[in-house]
């Protein structure tokens, strides 16, 4: 039972969530229904569950035990591990490289691509976007084990000895899903906005070229901005088309962790996994603060981070 | 009793107008081409591999070294991939698949109400941070972090015993519940949050409307708020759904022998039996369950929209 006084602000920012500060909501009132409070006591605790094995990932990190699950005591070794195993840094650094590399690839292609969909529909349109649900929707398991075979392919029968570096393998296996990411972000930013911009400096006789560099980009820049850091954070998190097509060698962070799965949990995937948390959090919360900025609504932002 | 409710919709698309066609031709480059290195970097790295695989499929193992021939081209492998040796994880999935997926539909659905609606609205920025964060945390980690908490000898365990409501160690991990509670945990996000933006599109004029004109509580949630957030529940059902049931990890995790998924099978084929021709026919057996059971659930959520048509209509107009 919602009364006029707390609804009317609500109603009135529904359809944007950047309310100004003096609008702040008047004091609810005093009786909240039942209904409305059961709801609540569900929400705290569906945040409880999904908290719950983060929590436990981080306070692992500090178990002195010999393995992750087994609780012996307080310690940091964990921690030191992580700087003294040559293989975990060498994990980390690998997977740090592939995530820029593939990020500034994926933008490259997904910008140029999200470009061509917004500002040059055509008949090819229907067909690149069924390819880009495509990639979306196919499981990463049927990716990993088709571009096994295919790298294999190119590398060895092809001679093209590029596809045997560990890296470029991990950059191409990322780029996918992450291309068509910043595609659909950079698409969706120029369809809502006024092509007649780009008219404007067109018939003000700006060459094409600077036309791009000074309006279509500057205009599009948080969209982009948003997919790199987006496709960063997926390369750090891809798993399963890794843990396929990896040399060896140039194993990455989460691969290493997937192998650790079956030959026994340490305590150091805890500690090297709680830093790698922060990171993709600091990311992703770049990625909110540049499309904030940007003039994005919560709402929108729940829809871009959440691939919808 | 027909409500036809009729409002302009504030969306993004208001100040499209359509662009002056006969200038577009001069003064940018031509665009088509922009697409062009994506195009060209999906086909080589996404159409050819998936295409391969799909060559694979109909093709056979030679022997004991070799991984694939396709000197004979068969649906031999399909058969066999249906077979009772490997059936019974199909079903498996299937059914870890939908329960997982009406689970999530089950816990979402009151959290993302209430964050939309009924939350205060100065706290709806952080409520969704904390929904993201899981979201974007290593799905492998934090997968792993179930493993720690269902353990026998983890903090689950030591609760349920602590509270007296059982005298053995906890006796979950490596079956199909633990599985089921990873999935539903994995996937949990990803029905909130466009289950949250569906209700926050709807309208809180329109829910008002309905109580103006008599509708009680129920009636509003069932008969304005539930058609119109229908959208979105079913982007949920299906971002859920779909990686859900191609899932490898959480199998891989949780599951151990007893909570056998397709993804697992497939890898196997790949990684220990070396039989890429049987692993392929999987893949792709994989992919067509996937789009089957999507069509077959849009088709049931058609039919049983039809009766309730007349009734249930709801007129959201372009432009009043």
């Amino acid at each position: 039972m919602t009364s006029p006084a707390t609804t009317g602000p609500r109603g009135a920012s529904a359809s944007n969530a950047t309310a100004p500060p003096t609008r702040t909501p008047p004091r609810r009132k005093p009786r909240v229904p039942l209904s409305d409070r059961l709801l609540g006591m569900w929400g705290v605790l569906v945040f409880l569950f999904l908290f719950a094995p983060l929590l436990v990932i981080v306070v692992h990190s500090f178990n002195s035990g010999r393995l992750l699950v087994a609780w012996q005591g307080f310690g940091f070794e964990a921690w030191e591990a992580m700087f003294t195993k040559p293989a975990i840094g060498n994990a980390v650094w690998i997977t740090l490289q592939t995530g820029v590399i593939a990020a500034l690839l994926s933008t490259f292609l997904g910008t140029l691509a999200g470009l061509a969909l917004a500002r040059r529909a055509g008949k090819w349109t229907p067909w690149f976007s069924i390819l880009l649900i495509l990639v979306t929707v196919t499981p990463e398991i049927v990716d990993a084990v088709a571009l096994l075979p295919w790298l294999v392919f190119l590398g060895a029968d092809l001679g093209l000895g590029i596809f045997n570096d560990g890296i470029v393998r991990l950059v191409v296996g990322h780029s996918l899903f992450a291309t068509a990411v910043v595609s659909y972000l950079v698409r969706a930013r120029l369809v809502g906005l006024d092509e007649r911009l780009e008219e404007a400096s067109a018939d003000l006789y700006a060459p094409p070229v600077r036309t791009f560099w000074r309006i279509t980009l500057p205009l599009t820049m948080p969209a982009v901005l948003a997919g790199a850091l987006l496709s960063f954070t997926l390369s750090l998190d891809n798993t399963v088309v890794s843990a396929f097509i990896q040399v060896s060698g140039s194993t990455p962070w989460p691969v290493y962790v997937l192998s650790a799965v079956r030959s026994g949990l340490r305590p150091e995937i805890a500690s090297v996994s709680t830093v790698m948390l922060v990171l993709t959090l600091g990311a992703i919360a770049l990625v909110a603060v540049v499309l904030k900025r940007s003039g994005d609504s919560t709402t929108q932002i729940v829809r871009t981070l959440s691939g919808d | 009793m027909t409500s036809q409710i009729t409002t302009p919709r504030p969306r993004q698309d208001a100040s499209r107008t359509p662009p002056s066609r006969k200038r577009q031709g001069k003064w940018w480059l031509p665009k088509p081409l922009l697409a062009l290195p994506a195009w060209a970097w999906l086909l080589i790295f996404f159409v050819a591999p998936v295409g391969q695989v799909l060559w694979f499929s109909f093709g056979y193992k030679p022997g004991i070294f070799g991984t694939h021939a396709n000197d004979v081209l068969s649906f031999d492998r399909y058969a066999e991939a249906l077979s009772p040796t490997f059936f019974l994880t199909f079903q498996n999935t299937l059914w870890v698949g939908i329960a997982g997926t009406l689970i999530c539909l089950i816990i979402a659905f009151p959290v993302a109400y209430w964050m939309a609606l009924k939350a205060p609205l100065s706290r709806r920025g952080l409520l969704i941070a904390l929904v993201m964060v899981p979201y974007w945390a290593n799905f492998l980690v934090r997968t792993i972090g179930w493993q720690v908490i269902l353990a026998p000898e983890g903090w689950l365990s030591h609760l349920l015993q602590g509270l007296g409501l059982t005298n053995e160690p906890l006796e979950i991990l490596y079956t199909r519940t633990a599985v089921l509670i990873g999935v539903v945990y994995n996937y949990l996000p990803l029905m909130i949050l466009p289950l949250f933006v569906a209700f926050d599109r709807v309208e809180l004029p329109l829910r008002e409307a309905s109580k103006d004109l008599g509708a009680n509580r129920w009636s509003t949630l069932t008969q304005v708020t539930i058609p119109l957030a229908k959208p979105g529940i079913i982007v949920g059902c299906l971002l859920v759904f779909i990686p859900l049931m191609g899932d490898y990890i959480t199998a891989t995790v949780l599951g151990g022998a007893r909570g056998n998924m397709i993804g697992q099978l497939v890898a196997s084929q790949f990684q220990t039996a070396q039989n890429w021709a049987l692993g392929s026919a999987m893949a792709v057996l994989l992919m067509l369950i996937i789009l089957l059971t999507v069509a077959v659930a849009a088709l049931i959520v058609w039919v049983a929209s039809r009766p309730f048509a007349w009734r249930r209509r709801l007129v959201i107009g372009e432009d009043s």
